[in-house]
């Protein structure tokens, strides 16, 4: 008896778990969606890591659409690059502020809802999370590009409970072609980046909110953009988030005002 | 936060006071009903300041590592516990290296040819391949095991080890379950012939297993990966002793483990080493290659950054203790792959020679390359040369020319390519006073440019110790990196305080590296020994 329970113990330990290359993925049905998801990418391009994010977030949004996940590529840290003579930089002082606020130690890295630094190969699993659970309250964004001013109306529907903490409201650009290190430590100078912070829009943090439930609030902002900024390839990106996260977010393209 | 300062120095302060009460009543150690104690007690302290220059940044006004180890042992029982306090850390340690807390805590017994350990201990198997656990806390690594391990030695010549535990992860054990063990046998001690003839020959083997269970990891939103729950791996060794020549032949490999560092690949990983090496009249001669491929061996499959690491792969490179010669430090790529190689030559020529003059010299070559799939990862020829020049001078000459992959190692950055010049010269002014003075220059086109460092020191034997550095950027930044400080030995009392810049970069040691973010301020270090 005791060779059998000796053998049995070394077959145990000994296990060896080896996974045929047809098993060594699970599908997985994609989640239904019941909130937006936002996804700060804290990215640079001095980061040879980070393209392999980008990937991570196209794939999520061919899955689930811009409706249910909202992506944001703040450049800054230490592999953020702010630009030089040869090159273009889409680095910020934000994009550091940010890096810095929330103690982060690597690059690509992103936060999900805020709750927490998550790397890369975690984003999907972390959407997925929160993706399932419900929201407090509905948002919607409106803009219109009037002759170099960009006018903002935010609207906020109370669905469920109480809701206090701040919105921030960001401006982002599409399609810019700028420098990206590869991995390889190949320079690509025809990299496309996309959903790039461009700025804060209502300061670095945002401004006071509350909301009750069933009430109905509207916020009406305006913003200079930089002129060398697309408005084309321009959004808005709104969200309301406190000590527990980012409790909702939503995303709005710019209309251009036209003239006849 | 207040509070917490003030105990931290009503607790530096108690410290102060039981050592210094310690060396008035015993000098070493206290011996009791045949129990001894020992310990130590290490505490490295920083007040930073804000340097727009350097980047440094004032994020708290008093930053502090403290270590202190107790050791009790007799003649058939050990035991020993550490406490550290890291709850306002030195810069450039991981976010979860602050806390404070007993992590270390150990009971060993002994008991015929048989040894037995419960509670924390290091591990090393072989040349750490499959499994080295340790303690380096200038780069805050610790990830010792906790559990249980027999270490039996029944016949002469034969030693055989097991082991069962978690390995810790800064102020947590990971949920992993560890477990191994490892044999050796020197064949020396059975055979006569071998005796007689001076030869020594170890055969060893090692076994590791881990045992993780499943995790949601998404290779795409819609495929989540399969993972194996119990990862092997084996190594097997021999070393060859004859005379002057020693021969070691490793070769290790490890079952499907994927995890981040390798990308969630399903690949076996191995490595194999050769080693070899001469040593007679004067003569030495080191021969070393190495292939290893995908041997990241974590206790966790999804951690990254310095810690949870079950094994070890030495560098195969050079560590320098030159400061410029150690600029650009290359630190092992576990995850991918290298092929090192290292050679090196030394001769002792003999005082009253031709070439060793009135008394002796001693030259030394080395050559490290490592390399994968094509690219050069780091390479370093460096020649030096060591000679006394009268009786109170003794003069070090070194130049090396380097080769650093910035992006490999570092992330981004490109080939560095440089040449050092150092001349490190000692001069015994009186019996116990001596100056050194060392001279550094580094030449390079790439980074930062040209770096140029001076120092000089001054030993005033056996209690004083003064120092004073710059080390300036010749090239972009035109920063000085100035430091001075005063060390003051007593019995077994060290203290060190100063005050400079330090710059950002990378502490290596062993092949494993830290970012440092650079550092302006007073420094106040602390070391006793009992």
């Amino acid at each position: 008896m005791n060779k059998i329970y000796l053998s049995l113990i070394l077959f145990l330990l000994t296990a060896c778990s080896y996974i045929e290359e047809g098993d060594r993925l699970i599908y997985v049905k994609p989640e239904s969606a019941r909130r937006v998801v936002l996804l700060e990418d804290f990215t640079g391009q001095r980061c040879v890591n980070c393209p392999k994010g980008t990937e991570v977030i196209e794939q999520l949004l061919q899955t689930y659409g811009d409706s249910a996940v909202i992506a944001v590529g703040i450049h800054g840290g230490p592999l953020g690059f702010a630009g030089n003579a040869k090159y273009d930089g889409l680095a910020t002082e934000s994009g550091d502020k940010y890096f810095t606020y929330w103690g982060l130690e690597y690059q690509p890295v992103g936060l999900v809802n805020r709750h927490g630094a998550v790397k890369y190969t975690d984003w999907a699993a972390a959407v997925r999370d929160e993706l399932s659970k419900s929201a407090p309250l509905r948002l919607d964004v409106d803009a219109i590009m009037d002759k170099g001013q960009i006018d903002i109306m935010i609207s906020a529907y109370g669905t469920d409970g109480d809701v206090t903490g701040k919105l921030q409201v960001w401006l982002l650009e599409d399609s810019i072609t700028a420098m990206q290190l590869m991995p390889g430590n190949v320079i690509n100078t025809s990299y496309v980046h996309n959903h790039v912070l461009r700025a804060p829009i209502n300061g670095l943090w945002g401004d006071d909110f509350a909301i009750g439930e069933g009430e109905q609030k509207e916020r009406v902002l305006t913003f200079q953009p930089d002129a060398a900024w697309n408005p084309e390839h321009l959004s808005i990106v709104a969200f309301v988030y406190n000590n527990s996260g980012v409790l909702q977010v939503t995303k709005g393209t710019l209309n251009q005002k036209k003239y006849e | 936060m207040k509070n917490s300062r003030l105990s931290f120095f009503l607790f530096l302060l108690s410290v102060g006071q039981f050592s210094i009460l310690n060396s008035q009543f015993s000098v070493g150690t206290v011996s009791a009903q045949n129990v001894t104690v020992t310990g130590s007690i290490q505490s490295d302290m920083l007040v930073p300041q804000n340097d727009e220059r350097t980047g440094a940044l004032k994020d708290e006004a008093f930053l502090a590592n403290v270590y202190a180890d107790v050791l009790l042992q007799s003649k058939t029982v050990d035991a020993g516990l550490r406490f550290e306090y890291l709850e306002h850390p030195l810069p450039g340690f991981e976010n979860d290296f602050q806390g404070w807390g007993v992590p270390n805590f150990w009971v060993k017994a002994r008991w015929g040819c048989a040894e037995l350990t419960g509670g924390t201990f290091y591990e090393q198997f072989g040349s750490g391949f499959i499994l080295r656990t340790y303690e380096e806390r200038s780069l805050g690594i610790d990830n010792s095991l906790l559990g249980g391990r027999v270490v039996l030695k029944p016949l002469k010549g034969l030693a055989v080890k097991a082991f069962t535990g978690v390995q810790r992860h800064y102020w947590k054990w990971n949920k992993s379950w560890m477990s191994g063990a490892d044999a050796e046998i020197h064949l020396n001690e059975w055979i006569p012939q071998m005796q007689m003839s001076g030869t020594r020959l170890m055969l060893g083997g090692s076994w590791v297993n881990k045992y993780e269970q499943q995790e949601d990891v998404y290779a795409d939103p819609t495929h989540m990966y399969n993972f194996p729950e119990f990862v092997n791996a084996w190594d097997v060794r021999a070393n060859l002793n004859k005379g002057p020549w020693n021969l070691l032949l490793e070769y290790a490999q490890k079952s499907q483990d994927p995890s981040f560092d390798n990308g969630y690949n399903y690949d076996k990983g191995s490595a194999a080493m050769f080693s070899g090496s001469y040593s007679k009249k004067g003569l030495s001669l080191l021969l070393q290659v190495k292939r290893s491929e995908n041997m990241s061996f974590r206790s966790r499959r999804s951690q990254l950054g310095t810690s949870s690491f079950l094994n070890h792969l030495p560098a195969f490179t050079q560590d320098q203790t030159y400061a410029l010669a150690a600029l650009y430090p290359y630190a092992t790529q576990l995850a991918d792959g290298e092929w090192a190689w290292q050679g090196e030559a030394g001769y002792n020529f003999k005082r009253r020679t031709v070439l060793g003059g009135k008394y002796g010299m001693n030259v030394k070559a080395n050559y490290s390359h490592v390399r994968w799939q094509g690219v050069t990862y780091y390479q370093d020829i460096d020649v030096q040369l060591s000679r006394k020049l009268s009786k109170s001078f003794k003069l070090n000459l070194m130049y090396m020319n380097q080769r650093y992959n910035k992006t490999v190692i570092e992330g981004e950055g490109g080939m560095v390519r440089s040449n050092i010049f150092i001349a490190d010269g000692l001069y015994q002014i009186a019996p116990k006073v001596k100056l050194r003075t060392e001279l550094q220059y580094l030449q390079t086109a790439d980074d930062q440019g040209d770096w140029a460092f001076g120092l000089l020191e001054l030993s005033l034997a056996p209690r004083w110790m003064f120092t004073i550095s710059d080390m300036w950027n010749n090239g972009s930044t035109k920063t000085h990196y100035y430091l001075g400080q005063i060390t003051f030995n007593i019995k077994s009392h060290r203290i060190q305080a100063g005050y400079g810049r330090t710059r950002a970069g990378y502490n290596c040691s062993g092949g494993v590296c830290r970012y440092v973010p650079a550092t302006t301020g007073f420094t106040l270090s602390y070391n006793y020994n009992f």
